[in-house]
């Protein structure tokens, strides 16, 4: 699975740190996310796109592989 | 998500400072013998060996399972993972170990290998988070 956070992030000028803040979890968890090492969970996938305003599918997007 | 087997953050520290003396004291025991003779107790027992890994263990211990300042799902995945290669690493450890080394020197090994799971969790899991800081 791919995710925009870092450039939704951008978009709304927050640093890692910020957001870690924002949702309540670790800075790592921002990072290992963007790096893509770090699938969340639903909850948090859904706080994360409900932060910025936008759709879960706009954050987080399935790929081919993810398909079976 | 909550783990009622973690202890505060601030464990951590004391599990260094409580872990670095009894370790040396651990290996002082171990490699040159030495003990408090005021721990003799009856024939030929001396505590001073038993103070040391109990020590150690405690340390390590408080340092492996003390929360990190933010716990959250990221975290709690990664100490499992961190946990698993641990145990799996000690058993590749134990097994090469028992093919290798043989009568007194083995059992040197297994005193080694008691302290492998916490040793290997925190290097992995710290070295994790650690990178994902950067």
């Amino acid at each position: 699975m791919r995710n925009s956070i870092k450039v939704q992030r951008a978009i709304h000028n927050l640093t890692q740190q910020d957001l870690a803040e924002k949702i309540g979890v670790s800075r790592q968890t921002i990072n290992a996310m963007e790096a893509n090492k770090y699938v969340p969970s639903t909850l948090l996938a859904m706080r994360i796109a409900h932060l910025f305003n936008i759709k879960v599918e706009e954050v987080f997007h399935l790929e081919e592989a993810d398909l079976m | 998500m909550s783990n009622s087997l973690l202890i505060p953050n601030h464990y951590k520290r004391l599990g260094f400072i409580i872990l670095i003396p009894f370790l040396v004291l651990g290996a002082l025991c171990m490699f040159r013998d030495f003990n408090f003779s005021w721990l003799d107790i009856g024939k030929s027992i001396n505590l001073t060996d038993e103070i040391a890994l109990t020590g150690t263990i405690a340390g390590l211990l408080m340092i492996a399972f003390s929360k990190e300042k933010t716990e959250d799902e990221y975290i709690s995945t990664l100490r499992l993972e961190s946990l698993q290669k641990a145990v799996l690493i000690h058993y590749i450890l134990l097994v090469i170990a028992t093919w290798a080394v043989h009568s007194l020197a083995y059992i040197q090994v297994m005193v080694y290998n008691m302290l492998t799971i916490p040793i290997i969790f925190i290097i992995r899991f710290h070295y994790v988070l650690a990178k994902n800081k950067a």
